[in-house]
């Protein structure tokens, strides 16, 4: 009966497609595609509802396999995807993107350029919500390469300008690629998403042309509205751009407060203590300490030079002036029952000392005045300093020593 | 780790997913997903793009055709765990109603059957020695006096029977004696009231059924790999649990080689509950390892060097059953761990238990899983916690103020309907602040200092849900390998990704995350039954069910000597076995892929030798007491005191007559035929029949267990070829009758006795032929192998004693009358053998499904009994 018939249709469809998916998985390329090209039947009477249709894993598995098999070609792969292209009308746009991503990496930018026009004019009927989202992509894309070209021109022309003539015709379409590439850029970094180079390049475009205050409020927004995401780059990008403004320190440092706040791993937090510590303000200073101890929390800091030195560094001053010695005893008050096992065990003393020598020095002066001259780390360090007779470590020995009451009153 | 200046492109959206879900078959290939702006082109002349998904990844080949064992299998039989068919409806009528519609059925009323059976003291211990007076079981009409006072059950049993016999039938009318003695008694009968009992049974059979269509108690996996020191010999530990109840530990050293090998003994702890999950992680040169069960957890310290003796820490019992156990990678002797509660706790060995979080409900929606995972990140102070809804990061020191969301299960994530975090798992040793999350459907890598949006995602594709994962590192500029282990299919997948590569666009920094190569299939552990030496049919069979049992853990090494790389992928199965494979890195760019064909396909000579150890270790191992299994086993001390079965002091002469009868024919390797007393000499045996088809029984039963349908023999053999057989003699009897006329007396007697003894040779020596090496249904008193502890010893001897059944001795104990047929009626039953000899562990797997309060354990090994070692 035809619904025996179509039971073990689909029996031995699903058996061919766990065949196929056997043979990618093991990197068989040639017996993946022998497989696939029996699977190809199973377009012919498509009676499945499942959300993935035989086409669309035809279009998966095609191109997977194409992208590995030894004898494949770039015309192979273009002729390949246009023709899953006409298979699914839902599926169109998705499949245009993939062709482009395939074509960028391969470095075909002008036969992308071309199917992103293609993909731009196509219509059928209406959007649904995904293809809105897929079309907003592909006109951004599009307007990338815009930008690209746009950046060659301009350096085609600064080149010229070097070497003193001007050339109107290249700078003409200069501005042509600038107005395509703003009209697309402008639209996609306006939905909530992670666009990072799309805002690059978008501000990049403003700042040529001088309209600064449109590149800022593009990164305000970009930074600063919550209906994105909490992307630390965007407060990277707002910092950058404000830098190069040479903005007043003031904002700068609000700027990269809001970054401490979100990541205090942030690896903009040198820069920040840095900024912080040479303040005349004491609460600034204060919150360079704090920041440099948050830093200091995480694993991927732990054996961060740069950091320690900051650290040491404005424990040092601290001590030497023995003023807010509590700065120091309230942020030591949340990290010292498990800072002396994170930090400073005698285990990492040992691999310290024998991979990085200053940062052993480091280490061992904040050691030293947080713990105390019977801290391990601190003894370990300064006996093995002392005994390769480096003047630096009997220094530090000497400096510990003289501060010791120091401890006393920060682990009070 | 500096954070990538340019990430890859992507919508951000709030709310429930909507993309509509479903297992996607190949949803995983054919896909770059976005690029990027990278590599190393010159930008001024064009510029260069990166895939996220698609970059080359290096290349992995197995070294072998299959898994080879690492470990030869241990003493005492693997137990496996219920199967669907143990727990559900099965009758010719179901099955029928269930082509449609793909519901289970699960099989109540027989799970409330083996109770009662199994368990009658505790289902009707008090009333029933009320009651004990009141009921009469015997055949004969009850006297005047008594029958005001007693009623005769000897015909509700047989209703009873009946009924049993109908079963299935969907004519079935319940009858009305049976319906009108329940609604008298069920109010009162029970020990526990019925209604509770059944709601009991109910929710446990519910539990064992959603165990079966997915089990997450085993997440995180029971195996660890604590690798050998940086410059040390390359000797590893592998730690992993085994036991028939999964309850022993064993710290194996492993030396490295071709084939890792084992070295010296292991150490082994015995604890009071199954493994579920062996975490380990390597703080300051040492190793801890956290092994957690359903309601305890410890830790183990190991130093570094290899060869030392693991030093037991500390051991925390809780009430719910633990979910989670996760050890720091960053401070020694710190742990995480989650209660089905919904309670996570950080533990420190130092300083003791400290709760971050106690809430029952689920996190981002609601969801009925009490399953709750938690781990460290790349603060040593932020815990992540997750459940089946998402996952969250807490600060320990102020859990309720300081915490943010890390990932969501919704449109964030682009998640599918449905879909839900299976395994979360801190990438730490990779890149400080990554994380992987596992869900049905995919992978996602995670950053915490971008939280919601992944930085990678990828649909596995996987047939069961990833419980298991396992991180391999890579030196800077190289890919992480990621193993991602299913349990019941075994599955297993190699990834590989970057967490970072150069980048133009970001201005010569690191740029985003993105997974390299396509993902690779790796053998299971069935894989290898192929390969495996021919075996019998029913070794075959027991092999299959061996080796398809449920992976368990995952573990992985990756070796470096000079140029060649490789790595070591060790799996552990519920049975105890721990399998391995080699991969070997190919750096030369693709030649032309090997094809099948090639070496792929067939063993080399050393791991065939591994199979051949293993195989015969597994025979050595699993060579149970003879009935252990095969027929049931009886305790008499449920139906006696013990002051019932003393008989008179000193052996009676039949007794003395039957040791040394029995003596005898086992010093001959004979078989008993008969109980008879000897004087009674047995009759000869009848000239066998010949069956229709015209080979002789033996071989046609042999012929039929090569095919592969013994059990079908079986079957029709017990039921039709006794009627056919009793046609045939009742023929002959006739023929020899018409042919001789008259007959002595004795002769006659001697005929019927032939029938007898013919129909009784059936029964009796079907399972000796099956088995020639195992001795008959007599001897079953031998005692488990010396030496084994974990063996639990069959129920005490199940051998009925003749001579202990006749009237006068039962007289003589004080047997009342009319128990003493029920009683001779109910031994004679399992004297008969074997009634169903090729499931032979069904029954045994069905009784795990009852309610007790120990469940699967207590009737493994009972390992609650034993004196743990430290209190575990």
């Amino acid at each position: 009966s035809s619904n025996e018939h179509k039971l073990n249709f689909r029996k031995s469809k699903e058996a061919c497609l766990s065949f196929i998916q056997d043979a990618l998985l093991q990197k068989e390329w040639k017996r993946a595609a022998e497989f696939l090209t029996c699977y190809i039947e199973s377009l012919e009477k498509d009676y499945s509802r499942e959300h993935i249709g035989p086409s669309e894993m035809i279009w998966r598995t095609g191109a997977e396999i194409l992208w590995h098999h030894s004898q494949s070609s770039m015309k192979e792969f273009n002729c390949f995807m246009e023709q899953m292209k006409t298979l699914g009308v839902k599926r169109y746009l998705k499949v245009c993107l993939e062709h482009v991503f395939h074509l960028l990496c391969n470095g075909q930018i002008d036969e992308a350029y071309q199917n992103l026009s293609l993909a731009e004019s196509w219509r059928f009927g209406e959007q649904t919500a995904i293809q809105d989202k897929e079309m907003k992509l592909i006109q951004a894309y599009r307007g990338l390469l815009d930008y690209y070209s746009w950046s060659k021109q301009k350096n085609i022309l600064l080149e010229n300008s070097e070497d003193g003539f001007s050339d109107s015709a290249v700078e003409q379409e200069m501005h042509g690629y600038f107005r395509k590439a703003a009209v697309n850029l402008k639209e996609i970094i306006k939905i909530p998403g992670v666009w990072d180079i799309f805002v690059k390049c978008y501000v990049d475009l403003l700042e040529f042309y001088g309209d600064h205050n449109e590149a800022r409020q593009v990164l305000n927004e970009y930074a600063y509205n919550s209906k994105f995401p909490a992307n630390p780059n965007a407060h990277v990008y707002l910092y950058q751009f404000l830098k190069r403004q040479r903005e007043p320190k003031k904002s700068l440092i609000s700027a990269l407060k809001i970054l401490h706040d979100i990541v205090p791993s942030h690896e903009l937090m040198i820069d920040f203590n840095t900024m912080l510590q040479k303040s005349k303000k004491r609460k600034k200073r204060r919150l360079g300490l704090e920041v440099i101890f948050a830093a200091l929390d995480y694993a991927g800091w732990k054996e961060n030079v740069k950091a320690w030195s900051c650290l040491a560094r404005q424990v040092k001053q601290i001590v030497i002036s023995e003023k807010h010695l509590d700065w120091i005893k309230q942020e030591w008050n949340s990290r010292k029952d498990w800072w002396p096992a994170f930090h400073f065990s005698r285990y990492l003393a040992k691999r310290n000392w024998r991979e990085n020598k200053s940062l052993s020095y480091e280490k061992a002066l904040v050691a030293g005045i947080l713990l105390g001259k019977g801290c391990k780390y601190f003894k370990y360090v300064s006996h093995q300093g002392c005994k390769a007779q480096l003047k630096r470590f009997r220094m530090l020995k000497k400096f510990v020593n003289r501060h010791n009451p120091v401890y006393l009153r920060i682990s009070g | 780790m500096e954070f990538p200046a340019a990430l890859f492109p992507s919508y951000f959206g709030a709310g429930p997913p909507q993309e509509e879900g479903g297992p996607a078959p190949l949803a995983g290939w054919g896909e770059h997903g976005q690029v990027l702006e990278g590599g190393p082109g010159r930008r001024q002349v064009q510029p260069a793009f990166v895939p996220r998904r698609g970059a080359t990844g290096e290349r992995w080949e197995a070294a072998d055709a299959a898994a080879v064992p690492v470990l030869l299998p241990r003493a005492g039989c693997w137990i496996p765990s219920p199967a669907p068919q143990d727990i559900l409806y099965r009758s010719g009528l179901c099955k029928k109603l269930r082509a449609g519609k793909s519901r289970a059925i699960l099989d109540f009323t027989r799970q409330l059957g083996h109770f009662f059976v199994d368990h009658p003291e505790d289902a009707f211990g008090s009333l029933g020695r009320l009651l004990h007076k009141n009921f009469y079981l015997g055949n004969s009409k009850l006297q005047r006096p008594a029958r005001s006072s007693t009623i005769r059950m000897t015909a509700l049993v047989e209703d009873i029977d009946r009924l049993e016999a109908r079963r299935g039938c969907p004519r079935q009318h319940l009858a009305s004696r049976l319906r009108w003695f329940s609604h008298l008694c069920r109010d009162w009968l029970f020990e526990v009231p019925l209604g509770l009992l059944a709601d009991c049974l109910h929710e446990e059979l519910m539990q064992q059924w959603s165990n079966l269509l997915f089990d997450d108690s085993l997440t995180g996996g029971a195996l660890a790999w604590l690798p050998p020191e940086d410059r040390g010999t390359p000797v590893g530990c592998l730690v992993h649990p085994g036991g028939q109840a999964m309850n022993h530990l064993y710290f194996q050293d492993v030396v490295l080689e071709e084939l890792p090998r084992t070295r010296g003994a292991p150490a082994q702890f015995e604890l009071s509950g199954r493994i579920q999950q062996v975490a380990a992680a390597r703080v300051d040169g040492q190793d801890f390892v956290g092994v957690r069960s359903d309601y305890h957890c410890g830790v183990w310290r190991l130093l570094g060097k290899r060869g030392a003796v693991p030093t037991p820490l500390q051991v925390i019992h809780t009430d719910v059953p633990a979910s989670c156990l996760t050890v720091s990678p960053h401070l020694p002797g710190e742990l995480s761990v989650c209660t089905q509660s919904g309670t996570v706790y950080l533990w420190s060995v130092e300083t003791g238990l400290q709760q971050l979080r106690h809430d029952p409900q689920t996190m981002f929606f609601r969801d009925h899983s009490p399953w709750r995972w938690s781990d460290f990140t790349a603060h040593p102070r932020v815990l992540s916690c997750a459940d089946r809804t998402g996952l969250q990061c807490l600060d320990a020191r102020a859990p309720k103020r300081c915490h943010f969301d890390l990932f969501k299960v919704g449109e964030e994530a682009g998640c599918q309907q449905g879909e839900r975090v299976v395994l979360p798992m801190y990438l730490g040793r990779a890149h400080p602040s990554q994380y992987l999350v596992t869900t049905q459907f995919s992978v996602y890598v995670l950053d915490e200092r971008l939280p919601l949006v992944p930085v990678l995602k990828w649909a596995h594709m996987m047939k069961a849900p990833p419980l298991f994962a396992h991180l391999m590192p890579g030196k800077p500029g190289r890919s992480h390998k990621v193993l991602l282990g299913a349990s019941r299919t075994q599955e297993l997948l190699l990834l590989q990704y970057r967490d970072s590569f150069w980048g133009v666009s970001s201005g010569g920094s690191q740029s985003a995350c993105q997974l390299a190569g396509t993902p690779q299939k790796l053998h299971s552990i069935a894989g290898c039954l192929q390969h495996l030496p021919t075996q019998l049919p029913h070794r075959h069979h027991l092999l299959q069910q061996r080796l398809t049992a449920p992976a368990a853990g995952l573990a992985a090494t990756l070796q470096e000597d000079g140029p060649h790389k490789s790595m070591l992928i060790f799996q552990l199965s519920e049975a105890g076995d721990v399998f391995c494979q080699r991969l070997t890195h190919n750096a030369a760019q693709p030649p032309a892929p090997p094809s099948r064909d090639e070496a792929t396909t067939a063993p080399g000579s050393s791991p065939l030798f591994e199979y051949r150890r293993w195989l015969r270790a597994l025979s050595r191992a699993c060579k149970e007491p003879p009935g252990h299994t095969w027929s049931p086993s009886l305790s008499q001390r449920r139906l006696f005191t013990r002051k019932d079965l003393e008989g008179p002091v000193g052996p009676s002469s039949l007794q003395r007559q039957m040791r040394q009868r029995l003596r005898q024919t086992m010093k001959e390797g004979g078989l008993i035929q008969h109980w008879a007393p000897l004087a009674l000499q047995p009759p000869p045996l009848p000239q066998a029949l010949e069956p229709a088809g015209g080979l002789d029984p033996l071989s046609a039963r042999l012929t039929a267990a090569w095919a592969g349908d013994w059990e079908q023999w079986w079957e029709e053999r017990t039921s039709f070829s006794v009627a056919k057989r009793q046609q045939a003699l009742r023929e002959r009897r006739r023929r020899q009758k018409r042919a001789q006329g008259r007959r002595s007396l004795s002769a006659s007697f001697t005929s019927s006795l032939t029938y007898q003894s013919e129909l009784s040779e059936l029964s009796d020596t079907g399972p000796s032929v099956l088995s020639p090496g195992r001795p008959p249904l007599l001897s079953q008193e031998a005692s488990p192998p010396a030496g084994s502890p974990l063996v639990h010893s069959p129920a005490t001897s199940a051998a009925p004693d003749e001579a202990l059944l006749s009237s006068q001795s039962l007289r003589c104990r004080g047997i009342p009358k009319e128990r003493r047929k029920t009683l001779r009626d109910y031994l004679s039953v399992w004297a008969e053998g074997p009634p169903e000899p090729p499931e032979p562990l069904g029954s045994q797997a069905s009784q795990l499904c009852i309610p007790s309060s120990q469940s699967q354990l207590s009737s493994a090994s009972q390992p609650r009994r034993k004196r743990p070692r430290m209190g575990f």
